[in-house]
């Protein structure tokens, strides 16, 4: 953890307050985001570190965008980290809710408006592929990675599952395979399956 | 006292709400028609303006829903009962998950998990296409203006969005020109094209 002090739980708060602002689509599309800022450009978080950091927050109940931006904040600055990451996510979202609940603006209903949703999805798109991009070069490190990933990407495609039970499945395949695999290596004295790949 | 009904009732969203904000959206509906707070056509306003919002749905939504039931004290209980149970959850685990990290335990179920986790983000990019009518569209669900790659009766893909995620993936992977231009600039040339 690095130093606190206030200089930082500033920027915590105006990092994530920008996040709020572009955040579009919920909290996947903050993925992407998220990681920009807090890993290559605050350097922050290390690269695998935050991976699982988005695992955990999102087997977390609640608004996913809200429980990564905390635990980021966390593993930053502690609990006023924590806190400050939170506010600064949710800043933006109550000034422009309340501004469009106040002016009652039917904005949905001017045809520029939905043109320009129509122009913003698809980048939205763009930006979550990325963010599976990014965290899949550094989640998957084998032919066992990949197998999961495409388990689960039929799961929920194919039969609908949510995200928990598939995290749940995964996390107690993680555990019976690293398990098997560490006992081979004690009875063999052999490197186990995939060390090689683990360690490229 | 409707202010403390409110911070309870977003309290008890949050707290249950396993998988995000979306999932929030339905109990809402139902704990707000059993609470006679807003009409049907109110809240669909306000998930409306939810949706269209950037940040956290979930926030958008107790906030906009808050202000139209009870006023700004009403947007401001929402807003806690939204927040706290984010804020103890996460810490409470947060603490605990940095104790334990380098458990070989710990190292073991993340390594099941974390292919895991680009499963389900690959699938959110999937469901949003789906969602927007950009793939497999139904017939009379098309996008205006849009040009449809079909094959048959079957939409597969609407080709101006599918051009604007390939060209924002590029950009995204080759440069370190920051989303926030690529969102502006989409949404200017969405005004032009649709």
């Amino acid at each position: 953890m690095l130093k606190k002090n206030k200089n930082q739980l500033g920027e915590i708060y105006i990092t994530f307050f920008k996040l709020g602002c572009i955040g579009f689509g919920g909290g996947y599309s903050m993925i992407p985001l998220i990681e920009r800022e807090v890993v290559e450009e605050k350097k922050w978080v290390e690269k695998e570190k935050i991976v699982d950091i988005f695992a955990v927050a999102e087997s977390l109940p609640g608004a996913t965008a809200l429980n990564t931006s905390a635990f980021v904040g966390y593993s930053v600055a502690g609990i006023p980290g924590a806190i400050l990451a939170l506010l600064g996510n949710m800043t933006p979202s109550i000034i422009i809710v309340l501004t469009l609940s106040v002016l009652f603006v039917k904005f949905s209903t001017y045809t520029s408006v939905k043109a320009a949703f129509k122009g913003i999805y698809p980048v939205i798109i763009g930006l979550i592929s990325y963010a599976s991009y990014k965290i899949g070069k550094t989640a998957i490190k084998d032919k066992t990675g990949v197998i999961i990933m495409i388990i689960t990407l039929c799961c929920s495609l194919f039969l609908n599952m949510e995200p928990i039970p598939l995290i749940i499945f995964g996390a107690i395949f993680g555990i019976a395979i690293t398990t098997i695999r560490s006992r081979n290596l004690y009875k063999s004295h052999k490197p186990p399956l995939g060390k090689d790949s683990v360690n490229r | 006292m409707i202010y403390f009904k409110l911070f309870l009732m977003f309290f008890k969203l949050c707290a249950f709400a396993f998988g995000g904000g979306y999932v929030m959206i339905p109990s809402l509906i139902k704990a707000s028609e059993a609470n006679h707070w807003a009409t049907a056509a109110e809240l669909t306003d306000v998930i409306a303006i939810a949706g269209m919002s950037p940040g956290p749905v979930a926030v958008n939504a107790a906030v906009g829903y808050g202000y139209k039931v009870a006023g700004f004290p009403g947007a401001a209980a929402s807003f806690l009962g939204i927040a706290l149970p984010c804020a103890i959850i996460v810490i409470l685990v947060a603490t605990f998950f940095f104790k334990v990290y380098s458990h070989p335990k710990v190292q073991g179920a993340l390594y099941g998990l974390r292919p895991v986790i680009t499963g389900i983000i690959i699938y959110a990019a999937i469901s949003i296409a789906l969602k927007n009518n950009i793939i497999i569209a139904a017939q009379d669900k098309l996008i205006f203006k849009g040009v449809y790659l079909s094959i048959f009766d079957y939409n597969i893909l609407e080709v101006k969005s599918i051009i604007i995620s390939i060209i924002s993936f590029v950009i995204l992977l080759t440069t370190k020109i920051s989303p926030v231009f690529l969102i502006l600039g989409a949404g200017i040339l969405g005004v032009l094209i649709f």
